[in-house]
């Protein structure tokens, strides 16, 4: 079955009544989900398990999945509005979202948001439907060696975010890859800067950093001005809306954006998060403007989100394709598959093209759905900001807590979070990224196994990471990358000589 | 994940009629009981858990809880259903490990299997099989242990992770078939099996639902498994044990226990134990475990026990071979 033979089929599946009330529950419930802080996709898709059960196995997954990629455009409303990210990939959303919205833009930049989220969603099962069988290769001809020279490359590209003090940033990467090498390591079994915590041994828990460093920081910065008792004035419908000019902006960001997060997202494990980190580095790059980048810039949340949907979208590609899981909620999608008794893996396009092209179908459908069930919504959002602190906050406080138990049901964690947003707070005093720390964090320990592994495999020959063409390919883009910056910084230094002269 | 050796052969359904005569408090249970599980909601510890606590919940007239409290290779589980201090109410399913291994393993693991644990029942065992790439030179184990002997570290192998099943059971063969194999650790069975389609790295040790589907693809073959009898999901694969030169005892087997805490009632252990041993017996469910990779097993608390302590002894010579080769 090709693939739009195969599409086709697939929406005489997700049109089905059943797999289509599902399809509506689950992003209805997803975006809801994604815009309360830290009660996200993982812990709605484990609570919902039981009652596949009673489900087909296609209403179950159109289900389980619409949670999924519904939370991602709920997300990008408190990474907005709040600085409040759920996840690595929306913490690029606040960069220059939340920014947007203390401007009282808060409108614009949903808007923004939900448009990029749609087309880098479309985007994406666009490139599913033409590349599915590439897609899926692609997964098994990354080796150890690749991954690590892919990672390197995502790691120096998106350092230069924090571009105006270079040396800052740099620091966060650092801290970042510090907390990243808390729990065991796989190679010896030794326990690393555990301190004797069991909670400790599978590391520092993700979701803690990024509510502690974003969401808890940013209460405690606001605590001053919770007595504000004046209310933020009514936005008129007019300002939710993107000038022509802003919106000019938004298509060109959200295509890049898009494909670079269709081809990352195949790839099992940090995907996404690579992918909108790359995203707005490229922006960043490209605009003739960089210093807008941070204060605003729409490019900044058009990109990035456009590159987190399309991941979402791709990353069911190696799940299904070949039962490799490329995050948590992926293993947990695989998991309610594997209880209707549907293995995934290579042989399921071919014995369940059901189910396969079915949710693919509804995914479509999906989207559609959130961008009509968003916009309006936005107003709704919108008017959130005038909440009084004094009730707003406490209530983040609450949610932030419940989210983060309920990733693993740990009191320890609730603890940790509280020290991480101390900590938080005094980086933002300081005006460091967390944004950064969050990546090096994520990518460290991936940077390090990976390249362990490939040097074990390769039985300690470094060449390694040349003469796999894919590995050679990426330390080449790193190398031109470096020297790139090198030559700019060059230039500038010796204009400025000049001009001093 | 860790593995045990021996497989339980008892038939559940012959277990299940012997119900012991009850001394218990007849209110048990009088309320909803909590089961901890120490991996994520829809892993295959957790599935395993659920189409168990199913049935048990309908017996026993009160709804189960899962409470999924992953980390550590489940330790976390365990050590929060101690932690829970509400006996009789709390209990929880484990894989191997936490009860055999990891008191090598887990620095701080704030429980001791001997005295603060009391095994209800062996719920399921599931062998691991050989696997090399479809285009692996030999077919056989024999062609196989021929090419990893040519010369140390000929050949490589992945697992999930130092201590594992994976890691464990190889060390055990590379020991008995008298080879050295480079270890190289991984984080999960999906990324083992990509690394040996891709030609990274050359075998690895696994559970057979991890393998089945691409043998089936033609992109992976199997050389052997390590139960002492052929597995009902892996039809035609041949027992290694007495193989190309292994001896006639060789077995690696992962299993999942239903475990409470230490100084539980003895009668609601009891009835636990022939509740479970008459859901096991029941063929459907053991298709549903079978469909998962595990073969049901069943036993009475002192079997379970005798496991455990035969397990330990048979992997902790493994990790001291390991240890003295680091």
């Amino acid at each position: 079955m090709s693939g739009w033979e195969g599409f086709l089929h697939g929406l005489s599946v997700a049109v089905q009544p059943d797999v289509l009330i599902y399809c509506v529950f689950g992003v209805v419930l997803g975006t809801f989900v994604g815009v309360l802080p830290g009660i996200g996709a993982m812990a709605t898709i484990s609570l919902l398990l039981p009652i596949t059960y009673y489900l087909s196995p296609e209403a179950a997954l159109v289900m389980l999945a619409g949670v999924y990629y519904g939370s991602q455009y709920g997300g990008a409303v408190a990474s907005i509005l709040l600085r409040l990210p759920g996840t690595p990939q929306s913490a690029v959303t606040t960069l220059d979202g939340y920014p947007l919205a203390q401007q009282g833009r808060a409108g614009v930049a949903l808007f923004t948001s939900m448009i990029s989220s749609f087309f880098g969603s479309f985007i994406g099962i666009f490139v599913l439907i033409l590349l599915s069988g590439v897609l899926a290769s692609a997964a098994t001809a990354f080796g150890a060696a690749d991954y690590a020279a892919m990672m390197i490359l995502g790691l120096v590209a998106a350092s230069t975010i924090g571009a105006k003090h270079p040396a800052k940033g740099l620091a966060m990467v650092v801290l970042g890859l510090i907390l990243g090498c808390v729990g065991t390591d796989v190679n010896s079994g030794v326990q690393r800067f555990t301190f004797g915590q069991t909670e400790l041994m599978d590391g520092v828990n993700l979701v803690a950093l990024a509510m502690g460093l974003f969401g808890v920081a940013e209460v405690i910065a606001n605590i001053h001005v919770a007595e504000r008792t004046g209310v933020p004035p009514r936005v008129a419908l007019r300002d939710l809306l993107p000038s022509r000019a802003e919106l000019r902006r938004i298509p060109f960001p959200a295509l890049r954006g898009a494909s670079l997060g269709s081809f990352f997202g195949a790839l099992p494990g940090t995907g996404s998060t690579i992918s909108s980190f790359l995203a707005y580095a490229a922006e960043r790059r490209i605009s003739r403007h960089p210093e807008r980048f941070g204060n605003g810039a729409i490019e900044g949340v058009a990109g990035p989100e456009a590159a987190n949907n399309a991941a979402a979208i791709s990353a069911f590609v190696p799940t299904l394709a070949l039962g490799i899981p490329g995050d948590p909620i992926m293993a947990l999608m695989l998991g309610a598959l594997v209880i209707h008794g549907v293995q995934p893996g290579p042989l399921m396009l071919e014995a369940r093209p059901d189910m396969f092209w079915g949710l693919i179908a509804s995914f479509g459908i999906g989207n559609l759905l959130l961008l009509i069930l968003n916009l309006p919504l936005i107003g709704i959002w919108v008017s959130m900001l005038r909440i009084p602190f004094r009730w707003l906050y406490p209530a983040i406080l609450i949610f932030v807590c419940l989210g983060v138990y309920s990733v693993r049901g740990s009191s320890f964690d609730i603890f940790a979070v509280a020290l991480i947003g101390a900590i938080g707070y005094a980086l933002s005093l300081a005006r460091f990224n967390p944004a950064l720390l969050l990546l090096g964090f994520v990518l460290g320990p991936l940077i390090e196994t990976n390249l362990r592994r490939a040097l074990l495999i390769s039985r300690g020959d470094a060449m390694v990471f040349l003469q796999r063409p894919i590995a050679a390919a990426f330390v080449i883009a790193t190398g031109l990358l470096i020297v790139m910056a090198l030559v700019q910084t060059i230039r500038r230094k010796s204009r400025g000589a000049q001009e001093a002269a | 994940m860790i593995i045990s050796r021996r497989a339980a052969l008892l038939g559940a359904a012959a277990v299940s009629l012997c119900k012991p005569a009850l001394a218990q408090d007849a209110a048990w249970p009088s309320q909803p009981q909590h089961v901890f599980v120490g991996f994520p909601a829809g892993s295959s510890p957790d599935l395993l858990a659920r189409i168990v606590t199913e049935p048990l919940a309908a017996k026993l007239g009160q709804p189960i809880v899962i409470e999924n409290k992953p980390g550590a290779g489940g330790v976390i589980g365990i050590q929060q259903m101690l932690n829970a201090k509400d006996r009789d109410n709390t209990f929880a399913t484990t894989i191997n490990g936490p009860l055999t291994t990891a008191p090598r393993l887990t620095p701080n693991l704030g429980y001791d299997v001997a005295k603060d644990i009391a095994p209800v029942v062996l719920i399921a065992t599931s062998p691991l099989v050989l696997v090399v790439a479809a285009d692996f030179p030999a077919d056989d184990l024999a062609g196989f242990i021929a090419a990893a002997g040519k010369e140390p570290e000929a050949l490589s192998y992945g697992s999930v992770g130092k201590g594992s099943g994976a890691h464990l059971t190889a060390e055990l063969f590379s020991d008995r078939a008298g080879v050295e194999m480079l270890h190289i650790p991984f984080t999960s069975y999906a990324e083992v099996t990509t690394a040996i389609i891709g030609h990274e790295i050359d075998s690895g040790f696994m559970a057979p639902s991890a393998a089945m589907q691409y043998v089936k693809a033609g992109k992976l073959k199997i050389l052997g498994i390590t139960s002492q009898k052929p597995f009902a999901q892996a039809p035609g694969v041949p027992v290694m044990a007495g193989q190309a030169g292994l001896p006639a005892d060789f077995r690696a087997e992962l299993w999942n226990a239903f475990i409470a805490p230490a100084g539980t009632d003895a009668g609601v252990i009891a009835t636990l134990n022939s509740d479970i041993n008459a859901i096991l017996a029941d063929e459907a469910v053991q298709k549903r475990l079978l469909d998962m990779g595990w073969q049901a097993a069943g036993g009475t608390p002192e079997e379970l026990q005798q496991r455990i302590a035969d397990d330990t002894k048979i992997w902790g010579a493994v990790l001291d071979r390991i240890d003295a080769k680091n």
